[in-house]
């Protein structure tokens, strides 16, 4: 088929049967192709791989319905729809019966042919749609399995080449030795991390969240948040604050996994901060929700990069000396928790001052 | 008799690749230089004019390595470095179906010289740069 004009084979052996319906298809903005017998008929089909064909039932040589079943057999989604003159309920049933889309009794009008090759090239659209989806859907997954198995094996076959030139003398020097076996471990724990929050994805289950909404006070969960990580932070010379919450704060939520999102927005605002800086933790009551925000005064967030911030495995790209730590998922993680609680998350930043993450989730009633 | 020396350049995005690649390089008397992603490749190559390249696969994007080796290969732009023998390095392997070769070859794109799969092997790689860098 061409990009936009359907192709339609006329199979009659009717000169004017063949010269009318081409006039009227051509009118349709359809390109047509004739065939004065069967065989001609199917070799047409096999060339030049029509979308839709007209079938005369009644054609000398090959019986109209072997040709419907060479044409299935050349292409099984070709749209055949039969022309009979014979108008009886068993042709237009073993028409159907062997892939006739529909049949079309002789004799026809101008509309009643243009109705149904609409109809039939309808169908074939769909189709073809389909099939496109499939082929595009096939190679996301390809994509994706290339994307995942290259996100597990580098830090391995990094690990690997270390062991390799160690392993194999070509480093001499202690020093050296020592130091690409503790650049091994941290590969090492980056791929521990990285497993880890690939078991979170695939074991997080919308449905488990949604089961076990329940009312409780944010500002407890925010505290012992504050407390696992005021340790982490004060080391880099961050200072950890909460605010005391503005109005309610009860949230209706699953509290284990909403740890896991103010963990990673947490412990992403001590990681991009700068040495003396802060961290601000607040939460807002309104009316049908509670807004939580945790701002840092990190390096900020190039204002390009926000859309595709929660992508799975999207990094901002700094400059080459900072270590990639992390997997990279953390943030789609906790967009998928956010959002199967039915809220949202959003992000503004200033690149060179700071960051504001902000979940919105639903408020408890009574 | 001294090896002359051959200058290589290795394109990868994993600073840890490129550490513990470079000691099997000078090992064998090659002078190395690195970039960390494609752009800075593309100005190392023109600077540097290597003898040979090491691109990596799979860098930021899937395809970088691969329009990276095109690039240089037919752009007018590295008409100077357009010999220079490519060797595309990947941690994928064909089991998953993604030796990109295949597929960038169906797009029309220019296919590099020689393959290796990470990790190398000291002998294994050195023999290939070796049988490239003869001609």
């Amino acid at each position: 088929m061409e990009e936009d004009k359907p192709l339609i084979l006329i199979i009659d052996d009717e000169e004017s049967m063949r010269d009318s319906c081409s006039l009227i298809l051509a009118r349709e903005k359809l390109a047509t192709l004739t065939a004065d017998n069967g065989a001609l008929g199917i070799r047409t089909a096999q060339e030049s791989k029509p979308d839709l064909c007209l079938i005369d039932l009644k054609i000398p040589g090959l019986s109209g319905f072997e040709v419907l079943d060479q044409i299935k057999a050349i292409d099984p989604h070709i749209i055949c729809i039969v022309i009979t003159g014979y108008a009886t309920v068993e042709s237009a049933v073993e028409a159907m019966r062997r892939g006739a889309y529909d049949f079309l009794p002789k004799p026809f009008t101008p509309e009643e042919l243009r109705i149904i090759i609409r109809r039939g090239l309808e169908r074939r659209r769909l189709f073809l749609e389909a099939e496109s989806l499939r082929r595009e859907k096939k190679l996301m997954e390809e994509n994706f399995i290339t994307l995942v198995s290259h996100q597990l094996r580098s830090p391995l076959v990094a690990i690997a080449q270390y062991f390799e030139v160690i392993l194999g003398g070509i480093v001499k020097d202690e020093n050296t030795k020592a130091e690409m076996l503790s650049k091994a471990k941290n590969r090492v724990e980056g791929l521990l991390d990285l497993i880890n929050d690939w078991l979170d994805i695939a074991r997080m289950n919308a449905g488990q969240i949604i089961d076990n909404l329940k009312p409780f006070s944010i500002t407890s969960l925010l505290q012992q948040q504050m407390e696992f990580y005021t340790p982490s932070a004060e080391e880099k010379g961050i200072h950890l604050t909460l605010d005391p919450p503005e109005g309610s704060d009860r949230v209706r939520g699953d509290s284990e996994s909403l740890e896991q999102v103010f963990s990673n927005l947490i412990s992403n605002a001590i990681k991009y901060n700068v040495k003396g800086g802060s961290i601000r933790l607040h939460s807002r009551g309104e009316e049908t929700w509670i807004a939580v925000t945790v701002s840092d005064t990190g390096m900020g967030i190039p204002e390009e990069h926000l859309p595709y911030l929660f992508d799975q495995f999207y990094r901002v790209k700094r400059s080459e000396s900072e270590k990639q730590k992390g997997s990279g998922l953390g943030l789609s993680i906790a967009l998928k928790i956010v959002e199967a609680h039915k809220g949202r998350i959003e992000v503004s930043s200033t690149p060179g001052k700071g960051s504001t993450f902000a979940v919105y989730l639903p408020k408890a009633v009574g | 008799m001294e090896k002359s020396k051959a200058k290589i350049l290795v394109i990868d995005d994993d600073p840890d690749f490129i550490d513990a690649v470079s000691p099997i390089l000078k090992s064998a008397m090659y002078d190395v230089v690195t970039a960390p992603n494609p752009e800075q490749g593309k100005k190392k190559v023109l600077e540097e004019k290597p003898d040979l390249i090491l691109l990596d696969i799979m860098m930021d994007s899937l395809f970088d390595g691969f329009s990276l080796c095109h690039q240089i290969k037919t752009d007018k732009e590295f008409e100077s470095v357009k010999d220079t023998p490519i060797v595309h390095i990947s941690a994928v392997k064909e089991m998953t179906g993604s030796r990109f070769q295949f597929k960038g070859e169906d797009q029309g794109m220019c296919g590099p010289d020689d393959y290796i799969d990470k990790p190398v092997k000291a002998a294994d790689l050195l023999s290939r740069i070796e049988r490239l860098l003869k001609g």
